[in-house]
């Protein structure tokens, strides 16, 4: 795709000039709606500013909705949908409890019980429910 | 609560529903096809109530596939045992096996073949869906 970058210091916002929607389209919309709102994780006492594509999964334990960022484990304010809703190209929904950066997929494993289960790359690793099969499906590509 | 407990009842109680359903399209195919088909309240709230725990049993049951530091053979024996006395404990309360030994053994047999059978089927195309999502999360 030819593109071109036009830096015009005069202008108060930015542009994008396409001649259709398209999946890039859609994903520098998520970028930029990314930048403009801020991603807490909470740690004990402690706040901390998490990075959405350092993320590796949300999901939902106790009742609580945790973020997975380095190894580590935060808590977040938000339900888990509201993140489904905020990442809909980076995020994967894989089972009522956890959704996925696709980035962080290390791979599918078929588990002896017959479910799918997904391995990220650190280490976490949680179930595709049959519900959500189709659209992780489309996700990967099929 | 531990969480797998607390899976097997969640699964348990979202599929339970529907063990009443087939217990009465069961009911209305056997009073449609067979002429001297009769059935007391007695014998109707037994099987429901009977077909309510299969289907919770069943359901529930599959969590034991997703407990993570149990091996292979502790997973599926759990399932195995806990499904088959369900299923045999349910069939022989509501009469519709014989309580005799030789009945039971064929039942057991029948059973663990289907079980097999089933189980093979499922993690065939399982693994069949898993090479696909592999090869393209390669592509990506």
């Amino acid at each position: 795709m030819k593109y071109k970058i036009v830096v015009d210091e005069s202008l108060d916002e930015l542009i994008i000039y396409t001649p259709r929607k398209n999946e890039l389209t859609d994903r520098i919309e998520e970028l930029i709606s990314n930048e403009e709102s801020e991603l807490l994780g909470y740690a004990g006492s402690s706040a901390v500013k998490l990075e959405p594509k350092d993320v590796s999964c949300f999901y939902v334990e106790d009742g609580r909705v945790f973020a997975r960022c380095d190894g580590n484990k935060y808590a977040v304010k938000e339900r888990l949908y509201h993140f489904e809703q905020r990442f809909p190209l980076s995020f994967v929904k894989i089972n009522q409890s956890c959704i996925v950066n696709v980035d962080s997929i290390k791979r599918f494993e078929a588990s002896i019980g017959g479910a799918l289960m997904v391995t990220l790359a650190d280490g976490y690793r949680d179930y595709v429910s049959r519900r959500q099969l189709k659209s992780v499906k489309k996700r990967i590509g099929f | 609560m531990n969480k797998y407990l607390k899976e097997f009842l969640h699964r348990g109680l979202m599929f339970g529903g529907f063990g009443p359903i087939i217990a009465g399209i069961v009911f209305a195919i056997l009073g449609a096809t067979l002429e001297d088909f009769h059935i007391d309240g007695w014998q109707i709230l037994l099987a429901i109530v009977s077909i309510y725990i299969l289907a919770f049993v069943q359901a529930g049951a599959s969590v034991f596939n997703q407990v993570e530091h149990w091996g292979v053979a502790r997973s599926l024996l759990c399932h195995f045992v806990t499904v088959y006395l369900a299923y045999s404990l349910c069939y022989v309360a509501n009469s519709w096996i014989p309580f005799e030994p030789m009945v039971l053994v064929i039942f057991t047999a029948i059973f663990v073949v289907a079980y097999f059978v089933i189980w093979i089927t499922v993690y065939l195309a399982v693994r069949a869906t898993e090479k696909k999502l592999n090869k393209n999360l390669r592509r990506l």
